[in-house]
């Protein structure tokens, strides 16, 4: 058992501080016993160390090697994938491209007109162009029963100013007459001199 | 004018955004010591290779997640240390690790170049490595042969630096045992 003031091994293995080495080398100085043990562990550690590196058989190939290069294609495409400018540029392009193909895409309206019309008159049509027909058929169903309903609408609007104006020109010869004859009724009850002769009152109404 | 080399830190950041050449210079750097790493662990030249090729290839498949560049050392021990696991778990479910053998070879020794001492010390070291569990055996190699501190040995194996301090300290009371025995210390003073 040493009786060094620290681990002999922690010495020889290089753990110990500068403090603790300079301890351990006086002690060592006067201990014969842990001078001994020191120096079988300095046999043993030359021994170990008579076993030298190798030297590496072939180099190790390098990232950089013909081997490891990724295809073209490969590289492109982790290019793509690591650059987030590219990334942004290539959304940015797919977003104007479904923009252009929208806004100059024709309109689908007058194709479905124009199947409208042709739908019903062909007889041998297919099940799903049929469907479609009936469907065009129950919208201008719709669309007629509709016209007929502003139609009648109007027409009774129509009757009905006619109606007023009918009974606004009744109101017009109602009140003519009562006032001709308020007038007349008035003219006899003035004295004869001063009445109007009746040609001339009927002039002057 | 002065010449400054550049760091790894310095590297790791520009390979982060991408660099390439800064990866491969890194790569360049540390692969023999990796390569290492993994050869005293696995024994075997062949999968050692091969592990270290997916060791890099996979630290840069993940270096952004690296917070710090300067933890780069004991982040790709670590990845190391998955790696070699991982093979060991996909290649022999039912075995356990510290049955692996090493790779022997006809220079006598796992792993080694030219040999300062006599072969039979080298051999007497891989031995004595061999006899160790396999925890014991990578915390060796990582304190003796990589240098690392408790501390990032801890961050590598992913335990408590108690842990790494017991498996290392146990490892080198066996290794003692077996290289440095009580009559040969008592012959061989002078060795430092």
């Amino acid at each position: 058992m040493s009786c060094s003031p620290f681990d002999l091994r922690d010495y020889f293995l290089e753990e110990l501080p500068d403090p603790h080495r300079r301890l351990v080398e006086a002690h060592v100085k006067t201990c014969g016993p842990c001078r001994e043990e020191l120096d079988r562990l300095r046999v043993m550690g030359a021994a170990l160390r008579s076993s030298l590196d190798e030297e590496i058989p072939q180099r190790i190939a390098f990232v950089s090697d013909k081997i490891f290069e990724p295809s073209p294609w490969r590289r492109r495409l982790a290019a793509f994938w690591n650059s987030g400018a590219r990334l942004g540029f290539a959304g940015a392009a797919m977003l104007s491209a479904s923009l252009l193909v929208f806004a100059f895409r024709p309109a689908p309206a007058p194709v479905t007109v124009v199947r409208t019309v042709t739908a019903p008159a062909t007889a041998q049509a297919t099940p799903a162009a049929a469907s479609e027909t009936e469907i065009q058929e129950r919208i201008q169903a719709a669309v007629d029963k509709a016209v007929a309903a502003k139609t009648l609408e109007m027409s009774k609007q129509v009757d009905g100013l006619r109606v007023q104006m009918l009974q606004a020109a009744e109101r017009f010869d109602y009140e003519r007459t009562r006032l001709r004859n308020q007038v007349t009724a008035e003219n006899y009850m003035l004295p004869a001199k001063d009445r109007a002769p009746a040609a001339a009152h009927e002039d002057g109404k | 004018m002065i010449f400054r080399a550049v760091e790894d830190a310095d590297l790791i950041r520009q390979a982060s955004t991408g660099a390439v050449e800064a990866y491969n210079l890194l790569v360049s750097r540390w692969e023999k010591r990796v390569y290492n790493y993994l050869l005293r662990l696995t024994g075997h030249r062949e999968d050692a290779l091969d592990l270290t090729q997916d060791v890099f290839l996979k630290a840069y498949q993940n270096l952004r997640k690296l917070d710090d560049p300067a933890r780069f050392a004991p982040w790709i021990y670590r990845i190391a240390h998955n790696e070699a696991y991982s093979m060991f778990r996909k290649r022999r479910p039912e075995t356990d690790v510290e049955e692996i053998e090493p790779e022997s070879t006809d220079r006598g020794i796992t792993v080694g170049g030219s040999a300062v001492f006599p072969v039979e010390l080298s051999l007497a070291v891989a031995s004595a490595l061999q006899r160790l569990s396999p925890e014991q055996r990578e915390a060796v190699v990582l304190k003796i042969y990589q240098g690392f501190k408790f501390e990032e040995m801890a961050e590598i194996l992913n335990c408590p630096v108690s842990t790494v301090k017991s498996r290392l300290y146990t490892a080198l009371d066996l290794l003692k045992a077996e290289l440095a025995p009580v009559r040969v210390a008592a012959r061989s003073g002078d060795v430092s």
